[in-house]
């Protein structure tokens, strides 16, 4: 099992009735909120905790795309992805993903990811994400075509890749002339693609035809894996082939402490802050056209297990929402979920909300010298076996 | 079909006939359409809430002095032609097509909301299909401090969609129009709609910034009604039609928000019905 870490750079600054006041975290959540000076401390933090994960042991570090909003702030993955390329030398860089649709014209896409593939000497794992709701609204791009642009701009990417400049692309949405993007990728024919996403059948197929992988997105109970899991494997079989552990990423909070009580302790505030106030917001910004009609009776059925409909800790451990303990619980949990789903990538979630710098690094600290030993599997097997 | 020597025209066999819902292709797309009535033929055009999926009180009352014919624009209810349909342009032709393929050579227009201006775009290109022209709160116009709002960011909360779109939330009508939780059905029904909505209203927010500009083409007689209180759609918007549209005249219904079809039945019917008879 491979592990990455991500980091999902939240602010924690927001007062104790924000909740009951605003009611969105995202789009119009004002930005009267954000602290420049502040900003300037948490974004070189959070920058040196991935950074550290390198000297941890992990497989890599994931950064995402998000605007306009309390839950992330990095609207641009891809300048975080630059300055994590020169400040490490061996572990992979997952950029989960960019919002492919926002970006006019996506060819601008290819370029920056060709960049950090380049200057990284082949690290860069790219996520290709359609956007989330709140960033239609953020950016104004019209939902009903999220789905068209989103393949198109795919096809315009992966071809300026692999074909050889200039050539004509001419599609709905998108029409260029001279597609001859410098530089051209460092790895062939280029870099991995994952696709995370709460997975509509119509993209399972995608990603299983293209032979890409799937990450799971955080946040949902643990049925909603295992369903999604079943079903991109079945997508996989119905493209001719067995879908590999390693096409398969499951995306959840890890936090490890000394013992089970001091986990719970130090890890459920930073959780119920990020959970009544980050997550707000995203419980009702659905834009129309941005999910088929079949998805849309599915997501109206399961809105019970989004994080944000919880309303205990016995629902978010039943859930398995998260995975907190000491090392011996966290090993054992993500062995026994690990293996059930069978993910081949465990992106880990090492920081909450408000979960301050140190307890993150004692997390990671104790994680990586008594938890990550003993989750890998060994010479020659899979995780299934 | 004839009667005596005379070939009745599609849409009044159509409208003639014991059913009240139809369907006909339209350039290829399966169109859905709701008849009733009989009088001079009235091409009521719906708004981004797809409220001619079934025959209502306000389809009635109009029926009582015209021919109603109510299609479901393409994308909506089980109107096709959505994948046809990336900009007002498509929807124009489709309504000259549909006027074809109705047989029909001229008509009162009256529209709603996004009905609105469709209607407006379609008289100010077609006016020699327009007999007369009715607009309801009708979207199409930025006004400056007026703004159109958000109903998309919204559309999961029903308490606030009920807030913009009605005068009294709280009645009847708004419960059960916007109800709190919808079925299944309706939910899917609801969401087609504002897909359909979306795909020509999204980018400007319902706005077209050459409409101002274009407002003089209008030629027929046009009736402007408006809800007092339209949250959606501010009042704003109507004095500027009434100012630019020349041969215009302006209702606004007090006690009303963005649908007076539903909330205030009997005056938006009435006010229709005398503008009508009116030579």
């Amino acid at each position: 099992m491979k592990v990455f870490f991500f980091h999902l750079m939240p602010w924690p600054y927001l007062p104790d009735d924000f909740d009951e006041k605003y009611d969105s975290a995202w789009v119009w959540c004002p930005n009267s909120f954000f602290d420049p000076v502040k900003g300037h401390d948490l974004y070189n933090e959070y920058i040196n905790s991935l950074v550290m994960a390198e000297e941890y042991g992990f497989d890599g570090v994931c950064v995402n795309e998000h605007h306009q909003n309390a839950y992330g702030l990095m609207p641009s993955p891809n300048l975080i992805a630059g300055m994590l390329a020169m400040r490490t030398k061996k572990m992979k860089i997952a950029i989960i993903g960019n919002a492919l649709p926002m970006y006019n014209p996506p060819i601008r896409v290819a370029e920056e990811w060709a960049m950090l593939d380049v200057i990284s000497g082949g690290r860069i794992i790219v996520g290709m994400v359609i956007g989330g709701g709140p960033e239609y609204f953020s950016y104004h791009v019209n939902p009903t075509y999220a789905r068209e642009r989103f393949r198109e701009a795919h096809d315009l990417i992966v071809q300026s890749w692999t074909r050889e400049g200039p050539f004509e692309f001419h599609g709905k949405h998108y029409q260029l002339r001279y597609v001859n993007p410098w530089p051209t990728p460092f790895q062939k024919p280029h870099p991995p693609i994952w696709v995370p996403g709460a997975g509509s059948l119509e993209t399972l197929d995608f990603i299983a035809q293209h032979r890409y992988s799937y990450m799971g997105i955080p946040f949902f109970h643990i049925d909603v894996f295992r369903r999604q899991f079943a079903l991109f494997r079945e997508a996989c079989e119905r493209a001719g082939y067995t879908a590999s552990p390693d096409q398969l990423g499951w995306a959840i909070p890890i936090y490890v402490s000394e013992t089970d009580e001091k986990a719970r302790q130090e890890f459920e505030p930073a959780f119920w802050y990020f959970k009544k106030n980050l997550l707000k917001g995203l419980d009702f910004i659905v834009p129309p056209g941005y999910t088929s009609e079949k998805s849309l009776v599915a997501i109206l059925k399961n809105r019970g297990t989004f994080l944000y409909a919880q309303k205990t800790w016995e629902d978010v451990e039943k859930g398995v929402f998260c995975i907190i303990g000491s090392p011996e619980t966290v090993r054992d949990k993500i062995n026994y979920y690990g293996k059930e789903l069978g993910a081949g990538n465990l992106l880990m979630g090492c920081q909450a909300g408000t979960m301050s710098h140190e307890l993150t690094r004692k997390s990671m600290q104790l994680f990586s010298e008594q938890v990550l030993p003993h989750i890998r599997p060994a010479a020659g097997t899979t995780a299934a076996t | 079909m004839t009667e005596g020597n005379i070939q009745k025209p599609k849409w009044s066999v159509m409208a003639g006939s014991a059913d009240r819902k139809h369907y006909i292709d339209v350039s290829g797309k399966r169109t859905q359409i709701l008849t009733g009535g009989s009088g001079e033929p009235l091409l009521y055009l719906h708004g981004s809430g797809g409220e001619s999926m079934i025959w209502l009180p306000f389809h009635d009352g109009l029926s009582k002095h015209s021919t109603v014919i109510a299609p479901m624009h393409p994308g909506f209810g089980e109107s096709e032609g959505l994948d046809q349909t990336d900009g007002m342009e498509d929807l124009i032709f489709h309504y000259l097509d549909f006027l074809q393929a109705m047989e029909l050579e001229k008509v009162n227009l009256v529209g709603t909301s996004l009905g609105g201006w469709i209607a407006l775009e379609f008289a100010m290109r077609y006016p020699e299909k327009v007999n007369k022209l009715v607009i309801v709160d009708s979207a199409g116009l930025y006004v400056e401090g007026a703004p159109i709002a958000d109903l998309f960011a919204y559309l999961n909360k029903p308490v606030k969609v009920r807030e913009m779109v009605f005068n009294d939330p709280e009645s009847f009508i708004a419960q059960v129009s916007v109800p709190n939780i919808p079925s299944p059905e309706q939910a899917v029904l609801s969401y087609r709609a504002f897909t359909a909505a979306a795909r020509i209203g999204w980018d400007t927010y319902f706005t077209n910034p050459k409409m101002p500009e274009r407002l003089w083409r209008i030629k027929a007689p046009t009736l402007i009604i408006w809800g007092e209180n339209d949250k959606l759609v501010p009042l704003a918007h109507a004095k500027v039609y009434n100012e630019k549209i020349k041969n215009s005249r302006l209702v606004v219904i007090p006690n009303c928000g963005h649908l007076p079809n539903f909330e205030r039945t009997e005056q938006f019917v009435a006010a229709i019905a005398e503008f009508i008879k009116e030579a």
